[in-house]
């Protein structure tokens, strides 16, 4: 029997549409799971798997808290490093982007590609050299310790470098000079608003990572006060919970859930922005 | 004040970078480098230098090269199979003939999971193949089982475990790299190649290709750099140590238990910081200056 070119591409859809179903229910499964699981009383969950959402999260929550695990300061912890991080992650990455691009000074290349090898350096493993230099300066249990290396992040600049080259305009930064602005009057009032969306993208990478980021503060900080929400997640596994599922779950849902609502606002952002390092139009 | 000539106003944008460079980046390394070459540790003030005492305990305690060599496995396990779902998705999402439906928002799904976080991942995952947990109470109820398993006290269930949660954090976004890469290949490229009677693996192999080649390398290296410094998963989904039988310690688990011991020795966990520092770098460089065309760097000067 033959099958038709038509049918055959048919055939072909039906064959990939039910592989993607599968590969989504994958995806989804495990967060569907957690978020779920947050919402169950640990006598549901011990007695089997649900899919449908069930009424005990502030139960969960109550018994989140009389275990000692402060996940309200937890959260504001986070929320301040995330913030602050983002945000000069943000300017100094644009600062040092718009220097490269817009000044033609002796050095500019190189130091370009200096910056592209720092994006292929492993910094995590000069983490020891990194702490006892930060104890020595007495930061170490400071959350400066997390938040001031940004200041200097590789990847940020190189995205921000990408960026600034393809919507560059020499004639407005010429114009602006006619006018007497200075250059860092330029930066901030004419560069920087035009470059609004791509901030926008790289503050959103600089937000997810520094929110989710467990290493560092694991290494750094030490006072229970100043635990953030990764910190905690790794508490959660201790004996205190070891019967306490339901409030597990809760304590892991509240870490993801934001970043889920803040995916789901800005995916458009989040997904174009990932190929724009890396893809050159 | 002093009058800088216009150009020269480039220092000044770039010389925060440079500092916090210079103070967060590049002392701590050579602080590292430093501190592998003492007996360093963090409870007592006194140390001496060894020279390469600290190496050498190294290279003769098995623990290291398991741990380098888990490291790499555990990186390679993952990143084959994701290159090759990704490869499969791309193709189609970016296939004229399927024309296939919602494709921003099947790749939007596939995405989310790398922006969760690492830590709560891995205690999802814990905590659903406990002993108690969700998966054996399913697999026993429906009979799948006779009894259940510790699944967390098994090394091959394990380590595929860690593989699975990092294939499915990051296969979405390496698709994403590589649909993009491929939508900006001119459509006139193929269509030629077709007048000329190529068939699509020629057309794949001759064109897509080589066009590509740069996102691989950056895919490439990345996951690379990344799967070097493995850590959140594999120390959250056992013990913190590596267990079962060292089946999931990384370096990076490795270093930290040398710094965490009860005497903290920052002297012999610098050194395992800066083996594998030299280790991944060389690699990583290797595989950009080497596979990286001529052609290409020759662009990037014009810029």
């Amino acid at each position: 029997m033959k099958i038709s070119y038509r049918s055959m591409t048919i055939l072909y859809r039906v064959f990939i549409y039910l592989f993607l179903v599968i590969l989504v229910v994958i995806t989804l499964i495990p967060v569907w799971m957690l978020i779920v699981n947050a919402t169950r009383s640990t006598v549901e969950i011990q007695q089997g798997i649900s899919l449908l959402p069930s009424k005990y999260l502030f139960s969960n929550y109550k018994i989140l808290l009389s275990k000692g695990l402060d996940l309200p300061r937890g959260f504001f912890n986070s929320l301040t490093i995330a913030v602050l991080t983002t945000v000069i992650t943000v300017y100094f990455a644009m600062l040092t982007a718009y220097g490269i691009v817009g000044y033609n000074f002796k050095g500019r290349k190189s130091l370009y590609n200096m910056i592209i090898v720092l994006v292929m350096i492993p910094m995590q493993f000069s983490i020891i050299g990194f702490y006892q230099w930060m104890s020595k300066l007495g930061l170490t249990d400071s959350y400066a310790s997390l938040i001031l290396p940004s200041i200097a992040s590789a990847g940020s600049v190189f995205f921000a470098k990408q960026y600034l080259d393809s919507i560059m305009i020499q004639d407005l930064i010429d114009a602006g000079r006619i006018d007497g602005a200075t250059e860092l009057g330029i930066f901030h009032r004419i560069m920087l608003p035009i470059a609004k969306p791509g901030m926008f993208t790289m503050g959103i990478f600089a937000f997810v990572a520094a929110w989710n980021n467990f290493f560092n503060a694991f290494i750094l900080i030490t006072s229970r006060d100043k635990y953030t929400l990764p910190m905690l997640v790794q508490t959660l596994r201790g004996d205190v919970y070891r019967h306490e599922y339901g409030a597990i779950y809760l304590g892991l849902a509240a870490s993801v859930v934001p970043i889920i609502i803040i995916y789901f606002l800005f995916s458009r952002y989040i997904v174009n922005g990932i190929s724009m390092g890396a893809v050159k139009e | 004040m002093l009058k800088l000539k216009h150009h020269q106003y480039g220092y000044l944008f770039v010389a925060p970078f440079i500092i916090g460079f210079l103070v967060f980046g590049l002392y701590p390394v050579v602080n590292t480098i430093v501190l592998s070459f003492t007996d360093r540790t963090l409870m007592s003030s006194s140390y001496s230098y060894i020279g390469l005492k600290n190496f050498q305990n190294l290279f003769a305690d098995s623990t290291f090269t398991t741990a380098i060599k888990n490291t790499w496995q555990l990186w390679l396990m993952n990143f084959i199979p994701q290159m090759g779902i990704a490869f499969l998705l791309s193709i189609w999402f970016t296939n004229n003939r399927l024309k296939l439906r919602g494709v921003g928002v099947w790749r939007m799904i596939f995405y989310m999971p790398n922006l969760m976080m690492a830590s709560a991942v891995a205690a999802l995952f814990f905590s659903l193949f406990s002993f108690y947990g969700p998966v054996n109470q399913f697999l026993v109820r429906s009979g799948l089982l006779a009894e259940a398993i510790d699944f967390l006290r098994k090394p091959a269930i394990v380590r595929g475990l860690v593989v699975f949660i990092q294939w499915w954090m990051w296969f979405g976004q390496t698709t994403i790299l590589l649909m993009a890469a491929m939508t900006a290949i001119s459509p006139s490229l193929y269509e030629a190649a077709v007048v000329d009677g190529a068939g699509t693996i020629q057309m794949f192999l001759k064109i897509t290709l080589p066009l590509i080649k740069p996102v691989l390398i950056y895919i490439l290296v990345t996951s690379l750099v990344g799967g070097m410094q493995m850590f959140d998963i594999p120390y959250l989904l056992t013990d913190g140590r590596g267990s079962p039988g060292n089946s999931i310690l990384t370096n990076t688990i490795n270093m930290y238990m040398k710094f965490h011991s009860s005497k903290g020795h920052i002297g012999a966990a610098s050194a395992v910081g800066l083996v594998v520092f030299v280790m991944t770098s060389v690699v990583a460089l290797l595989i950009f200056f080497l596979l990286r065309e001529k052609h290409d760097q020759s662009a990037e000067a014009d810029r």
